[in-house]
């Protein structure tokens, strides 16, 4: 039998960010998840595309979700998973990272998702390593599985995103889960607004992204969406706003601009976890047109559908397409 | 043995002509140079050096040189830090004081001398703390470390961050005619920050360090010297804004002079790509409308030198992630070679105004002798091959220290010869 | 034979032929069990298709799915390129399930042992028969064809395409003869 030979996508072997994905390749990301997802509900919900692979959970920065996610990710794809938790600061100081690098790749891991507080590091290690990496959060930079996750949550809900609209509130400034949903949702074709207070709102922005002063202005707008940063409370000791309670008066999805939304009927997203009260008032996790738990569930599909389409450079062999049939 | 040496053949370099004169050079047993003049016919006792197609020029003199010797031999030393000035033409360095201990004293002043006496074929001076301990607190002794030869005070890698001690400094320096040079950002502007704040750090996530942070304290370390009298140096300039200071108050009188480095001419923030922390530096790689701007700066006169800011790192340092590796980049072997490949070979820059920025500009302002090709001089200068190639590999390096941007590259143009008076520093003029 | 030259083995009428003789065989054996074909995508599903059509004229009950095995491949690893998953759909209980499994070609085997893998991670069938249009030899694993359409003698590079009208807008099977001789 000869393969159907499109569509095709050609593999890569990192995932570091989603600024490096061309619009096919996030749509081929996109559609290849749904599958994944509708295999949630046979009997057996695992297949054995990576069987006898080895994914390696290395997390200098503690996370149960992202990682509980790609664990599950894995081993539906009868993978075997390992989990390295490491304390960031012992990396800094003593052991460098490629010390830790060389350490994994004696023990011949094929994929290695990498989450770091410092910005780049997934870049490095998968410089020197021929394990497919997945960046799963590097400090101010990326987040490239929970874009995915995030647009195929938005697809589901609204189907074809271009010429939808996002809005992003809260911190854009530090925030990695900002960086890549925008750029995604950027090169699906949708408008991004952004709100927050102007001391976290970077000043070498890209241009499309639409900066709204008042949360009725930037509701206003029609958004098909309205996306929650997490607010890390640390950001009040370094001055960027002085109280939490007055950021969630003027900053926070309020009883009041919930309405808004509800009456509009915009979708709310966040990554998680919420800090009631903060971001959001509690009503909101019971509105039917909040995504939340979807987020989370699409997750494991989303980074299925990544792990699938990586290729690490540990076993590559010259073979005919067709060689199957 | 010969006792004369002739470079036979070569174009030499000034600061007075943009042109190349064709002139051969006839070195005397002592180091001096006997004659300069066109085809001057070989003797028996000349050993004739073939420099058809070569380039001399005065030795080049670097004002802004980490040696990391006393405290981070593991980095550089006097010896291996000396041994990288020649490969990359130059005849005499200044060593910054931040080492650790800093030389914060005229004992450490004499300390540095003597090593360098013992271990560099090329004059090496340093330039001591204008606080002690760099710490910006107190006061160093500075007259003392003046007399023991410190040509300059600096408290290079921070800026004094107190004004008021930083007048004082300014005015105690002032009595003692010592040039003050300023590294000038404000620590808690860049605090946190590693790359230059801009569309490129938000892009890559990192924590940017602004512009104005520099700019900033430009202002206000020309103000003081404006208010003081005192010669300032301004390091490493890297924005067009705090470039356009230094115009202002050298219009207004000030006593200021200022460098920019290699690598802020020659990349920009845009070069920072994957995280290359051979490519973190402070101040940061800014804008390259920036880089343009120094680049017209250093042509008009603006800006007064050039310096490297030579930096070394391990390798180790330099592999942790882009947060947290040290500030810094070597530039001694590299400078030359790499101006010559990007702005001298494509016409951008004269080798004119290399001499004068690279050689005369910083020999006069820490109180050196100007050194040029001239009949009656001693010997120094430097051959250059611009027809060579210059591959920066591991193994020819002569740095400690690895961490350039140039690493493993091959760029055109070659330093070929270094010649010191009687003695060759280097020669791979025939090889 | 230059590399280029196509020769047809089956055309247009000698499918339809084939089609309604496997039909009459499937239906010959299993004239009233609950009864489900199940295709391997793509054309093993247009075979599939074609046959439950001519089935559900003659008798009731028969269900169909078709079969995605890009998931169950043993390949994964050596393919510079991967094809979009269609995803599988099989809207009927496998427990218990008489299944015909469709394919166009029958080569080495591989893929009808990817396909009965996936098809068990559904369920257990009562029992798994297989359908090809064409039996080209070269197996590499123990599987024989219980329904066939023509068996055809190949070397083990030559090309045999399959042809639907639903897919490439025209019926036929064709041989192409590759590069190197057996």
């Amino acid at each position: 039998m000869i393969q159907e030979l499109d569509p095709r996508m050609s593999r890569r072997k990192d995932l570091l960010d989603i600024e490096s994905l061309t619009r096919d390749e996030l749509l081929f990301l996109l559609d290849t998840a749904k599958p994944f997802k509708e295999l949630f509900t046979r009997s057996v919900k695992k297949v054995p595309a990576l069987r006898g692979k080895t994914v390696l959970n290395l997390f200098f920065e503690p996370s149960t979700r992202t990682r509980a996610s790609f664990e599950i990710a894995a081993k539906r794809l009868s993978a075997d998973v390992t989990n390295l938790s490491i304390a960031q600061s012992s990396v800094v100081k003593g052991e460098s990272i490629l010390d830790t690098i060389e350490t994994m790749q004696s023990m011949k891991v094929d994929y290695m998702v990498v989450r770091h507080g410092s910005s780049g590091v997934p870049a490095f290690v998968a410089k020197h390593t021929p394990a497919a990496v997945i960046n799963a959060g590097d400090g101010h930079h990326a987040h490239p599985t929970q874009a995915l996750l995030d647009a195929f949550t938005m697809q589901e809900a609204v189907g074809d995103l271009r010429g939808r609209k996002v809005l992003i509130v809260g911190d854009v400034l530090h925030s990695r889960v900002c960086r890549s949903v925008s750029t995604a949702a950027h090169k699906l074709g949708m408008e991004v607004g952004v709100f927050a207070p102007a001391t976290l709102i970077p000043s070498g922005r890209p241009d499309y992204m639409k900066v709204f002063t008042d949360f009725r202005a930037a509701l206003a707008w029609q958004p098909d969406f309205v996306y929650l940063l997490r607010l890390q409370l640390e950001r009040q000791a370094a001055h960027f706003f002085p109280s939490l309670r007055e950021y969630h008066n003027i900053f926070g999805l309020t009883r009041e601009r919930f309405q808004v939304c509800r009456d509009q009927g915009i979708y709310i997203m966040h990554p998680g976890p919420v800090n009631r009260g903060v971001e959001l008032v509690d009503e909101v996790l019971t509105y039917p047109r909040c995504l939340i738990n979807q987020q989370v569930e699409n997750g494991i599909a989303a980074r299925m559908a990544v792990l699938y389409w990586l290729q690490p450079a540990t076993t590559v062999l010259p073979m005919e397409e067709d060689a199957i049939a | 043995m010969s006792s004369r040496v002739l470079f036979k053949g070569g174009r030499i370099a000034s600061a007075e002509q943009s042109s190349l004169a064709e002139l051969d050079v006839l070195v005397n047993a002592e180091g001096r140079i006997e004659a300069l003049q066109s085809a001057i016919t070989p003797a028996d006792d000349m050993e004739v050096i073939d420099c058809q197609d070569k380039v001399l020029l005065p030795g080049l003199f670097d004002m802004h040189v980490h040696l990391r010797e006393p405290g981070r031999e593991d980095e550089e030393t006097i010896e291996s830090g000396a041994r990288a000035a020649i490969q990359g033409g130059f005849t005499g360095i200044v060593a910054m004081p931040n080492t650790t201990p800093p030389i914060d004293s005229g004992g450490m002043v004499r300390f540095v001398h003597t090593l360098a006496r013992e271990q560099s074929p090329i004059p090496i001076f340093t330039a001591g703390c204008i606080t002690q301990g760099r710490a910006g607190k107190q006061l160093a002794e500075i007259a003392d470390m003046h007399q023991q030869g410190a040509v300059m005070i600096t408290d290079d890698g921070d800026p004094v961050a107190d004004p008021y001690l930083f007048r004082r400094a300014l005015e105690y320096a002032r009595h003692f005619d010592l040039v003050v040079a300023c590294h000038c950002e404000v620590p808690e502007l860049s605090r946190g920050g590693a790359m230059n704040e801009g569309a490129r750090s938000y892009q890559l996530g990192i924590p940017g360090i602004p512009a104005c942070s520099e700019e900033i304290s430009i202002a206000r370390d020309l103000r003081l010297a404006l208010d003081t009298g005192t010669r300032i140096h301004i390091q490493h300039v890297s924005t067009a804004r705090g470039m356009e200071l230094v115009r202002r108050f050298k219009e207004d009188g000030a006593q200021v002079t200022c460098e920019v480095t290699p690598h802020h001419l020659l990349f920009s923030e845009e070069d920072i790509r994957d995280y290359d922390t051979h490519l973190k530096m402070n101040p940061p790689l800014r804008t390259p409308q920036d880089a343009e701007a120094l680049l017209e700066g250093l042509k008009s006169g603006l800006i007064d030198a050039l310096a490297t800011d030579h930096a070394p790192h391990t390798e180790f340092e330099k592999n942790l992630d882009f947060a947290h590796a040290p500030f810094g980049i070597t530039g001694l072997e590299t400078a030359l070679v790499s101006l010559y490949d990007r702005l001298i070979k494509p016409g951008q820059l004269g080798w004119d105004l290399i001499v004068q920025r690279f050689a005369d500009t910083p020999r006069r302002l820490v109180g050196q002798e100007r050194v040029s090709i001239a009949e009656g001089a001693q010997a120094n200068l430097v051959v250059f091959d611009p027809e060579g190639q210059t591959h920066f590999s591991r193994e020819g390096m002569q740095s400690k220290s690895m961490n350039t941007p140039w690493l493993d590259q091959a760029l055109s143009g070659a330093v070929v010869g270094v010649v010191l008076g009687p003695n060759r520093l280097m020669d791979r003029i025939t090889a | 034979m230059t590399p280029d030259t196509q020769v047809t083995l089956l055309s247009a009428s000698d499918i339809t032929n084939k089609v309604e003789r496997m039909t009459a065989q499937i239906y010959e054996a299993h004239p009233d069990v609950p009864l489900a074909c199940v295709g391997i995508h793509t054309r093993g599903a247009v075979l599939s298709q074609r046959v439950h059509a001519l089935l559900t004229s003659k008798r009731d009950k028969v269900d169909h799915g078709t079969l995605d095995i890009a998931l169950y491949r043993d390949d994964l690893d050596n393919l510079g390129t991967i094809p979009m998953i269609k995803g599988s759909e099989i809207p009927f209980q496998v427990e218990g399930a008489h299944i015909v499994l469709f394919d166009d070609v029958l080569f080495t085997g591989r893929t009808i042992r990817a396909a009965l893998d996936e098809l068990m991670d559904y369920g257990r069938p009562a029992k798994i028969e297989l359908a090809v249009l064409i039996d080209r030899g070269h197996r590499e694993l123990p599987i024989a064809p219980d329904y066939l359409g023509q068996r055809i003698e190949t070397t083990r590079d030559a090309h045999i395409r399959v042809c639907f009208q639903e897919i490439d807008g025209r019926d036929g099977v064709f041989l192409r003869e590759g590069e190197s001789t057996p």
